[in-house]
């Protein structure tokens, strides 16, 4: 407990220093999080502080870890290592100004980003979208949100020490950013949406190219199956490693494949349609097991079901324009109001609430982050599980620190 | 939860605990479904209600506006989704909330964040720490100058918004229609990020 005057003046290290009269930093190497953490351990416990620069923490986190020998009695992920401050910049930018920010913050899953911030700005300010552009959003979330599962994948097999897999997936992965750069211009941190369509039109050069890459990513991913799923290694690593129970996904609010690989029939392109998704013929895979594998499996079979998507998006691809001939100027101003957009992204609910008072700037900004919500059940689901097993849960969670801190 | 719970809708499972105001909304124009303003202390009573019917917490947007500090709790359901924006008003000069990290596990993040943009303590987070921003550092990014506050319904209750208030309190004037809601918007001037200090201190 504590009191708003304690919160007023953040704890600089040791917060336990005056209650047991004398400081801990004499004894205990570390910050306040290192001091904290260990005062609350067994004194029989090893204290293991794992990152942020642990190679399986995936950017920067933190985590710091209780260990009864190999076992996890308590784990505390330790934040903040890539915070920006997006929901600052995002008060004192127009909407214009700050779309480049939400390439930036997954820039695994860029375009979802784009598409939650476009979306919450367009239901505000009743902006409408040529048929066109959701196709075309469609289309290039899809692309990103395959090669988001690609490179889960190649880094997940790496935690894992089974190296020559993200090779394969960065070889497919390649082509899909070729693909990207044509209609976004970058390859990493897009930022093409508009409010009210997309920046560029498909080129025939783009439709042929996905026309070709669906077989192909088709003809590849038996390959995938056979070279990684079923390898009985990979299988004793993760299948009955990290079991995550419905009732836990409820009380962390976590989404996307960490849910659905609880059983859970949860995706926002159903739950909550938006844009032309309600159009197209496809699934949403679930997995009964609750496990590392189950959501393994999930991600794998997302990235057909996304390849239906893309298959069918481009067929019917209306012509017509990819901006609306009304879309307003970069400059435009937001009307007074609220309004929350939400979308699945690669790693689960994106949302974006905008408060605006009419001003040139949105009053306040709020970007939910899917990874946050997924891996704040990290520590509930390591206890008790080995320390190798921390390495294939967290992997298994399809973290992207940036997005988590933003 | 059971099937039935699925389909409670949140005036009925929130009407033990007298919400101040309680609407229907339209979805396609703000992507809520309901929305409410409860009191501080009936909070952790709502999240129990609420995860008990399969809601879960979406996320915890704190807000500096002229009546206050505020806190909107968004939640949804996976079985039968529909978002619920629970508002809550908190006192400037005392800025506290009940924990809900008990019920909802992953308020203990959302709500550590909000401490760390608002300042606004919430007793009985099991771990209060800093969770983004470094420990020791000084002031609050988000609070804005006495001047660059707006009103509630300025943000809240604009024209045009089709809510169906479905409960309203003796007294709530919350989202009446500010009368001075203009001279607001000419002197909303955003300061600099170290600037901020005067009213936060």
């Amino acid at each position: 407990m504590h009191s708003a005057d304690t919160l007023r003046s953040r704890p600089t290290s040791c917060p336990a220093a005056s209650a047991d009269g004398g400081c801990a930093d004499d004894q205990i190497a570390g910050d306040g999080y290192t001091c904290r953490f260990e005062r609350g351990a067994r004194p029989e416990s090893l204290i293991l502080n794992m990152g942020p620069q642990h190679p399986s923490t995936h950017g920067v986190l933190r985590v710091l870890l209780e260990l009864d020998g190999e076992y996890i009695v308590r784990a505390e992920p330790v934040l903040g290592y890539l915070h920006r401050m997006h929901e600052k910049m995002a008060e004192v930018k127009n909407p214009a100004q700050f779309m480049p920010n939400m390439g930036r913050v997954d820039y695994l899953h860029a375009l979802a980003w784009n598409w939650a911030y476009v979306g919450a700005v367009e239901k505000l300010a009743g902006i409408e979208i040529p048929e066109r552009a959701e196709y075309l959003r469609v289309i290039t979330c899809e692309l990103n949100r395959i090669s988001s599962h690609l490179l889960w994948w190649g880094a997940y097999l790496l935690d894992l020490g089974a190296f020559t897999p993200i090779m394969y997936a960065f070889d497919d992965r390649e082509m899909l950013l070729d693909l990207l750069q044509l209609m976004t211009g970058s390859r990493l941190t897009y930022s093409s949406f508009r409010f009210g369509g997309v920046y560029t039109d498909a080129s025939p050069a783009f439709v042929q190219g996905v026309r070709q890459f669906v077989p192909h990513l088709r003809s590849r991913l038996p390959m995938y199956t056979a070279l990684v799923t079923e390898n009985i290694i990979l299988r004793r690593r993760i299948e009955e490693v990290g079991v995550i129970p419905p009732d836990m996904v409820t009380r962390y609010g976590a989404s996307g494949p960490v849910a659905r690989g609880s059983g859970i029939a949860y995706d926002v392109r159903r739950a909550e349609p938006y844009s032309v998704y309600d159009r197209f013929d496809y699934e949403i895979p679930t997995r009964a097991e609750q496990c590392s594998m189950a959501r393994y499996m999930v991600r794998m079979a997302e990235i057909e079901q996304s390849l239906r998507i893309i298959e069918q998006a481009i067929d019917s691809l209306p012509e017509g324009e990819h901006m609306h001939p009304k879309a307003p100027k970069p400059s435009f101003k937001l009307p007074a109001g609220e309004s929350y957009f939400a979308v699945e992204g690669a790693r689960g609910k994106i949302g974006v609430w905008i408060a605006s008072d009419g001003g040139k700037t949105p009053y306040r900004v709020k970007l939910r982050a899917p990874g946050f919500s997924n891996l704040a059940l990290f520590a509930e689901c390591a206890r008790g599980t080995l320390l190798a097993d921390a390495v294939a849960i967290l992997g298994s969670l399809d973290m992207v620190i940036p997005e988590i801190d933003r | 939860m059971t099937p039935e719970t699925a389909s409670v809708t949140p005036d009925v499972l929130l009407a033990p605990l007298d919400p101040a105001y309680l609407a229907d909304e339209n979805p396609a124009r703000t992507g809520l479904r309901w929305s409410a303003f409860l009191a501080a202390d009936a909070l952790p009573r709502a999240a129990a209600l609420l995860l008990e019917a399969g809601w879960h917490l979406e996320d915890i947007c704190g807000l500096d506006v002229r009546e206050g500090l505020a806190a909107v709790y968004h939640f949804d359901r996976m079985a039968a989704p529909g978002r619920l924006a629970i508002r809550v008003m908190v006192d400037r000069d005392a800025p506290m909330l009940p924990s809900i990290a008990d019920i909802h596990q992953g308020a203990e993040w959302h709500e550590r964040e909000t401490a760390d943009f608002y300042g606004i303590a919430f007793t009985g987070n099991p771990n209060p720490a800093p969770l983004l921003l470094p420990e020791g550092m000084e002031g609050y990014p988000l609070l804005k100058d006495a001047a660059a506050r707006a009103p509630l319904a300025a943000l809240l209750a604009v024209p045009g918004r089709e809510d169906t208030v479905l409960r309203k309190a003796e007294g709530f004037t919350l989202l009446e229609p500010a009368e001075d809601a203009k001279p607001a918007k000419a002197a909303k001037a955003k300061p600099a990020a170290g600037e901020e200090g005067s009213d936060n201190a």
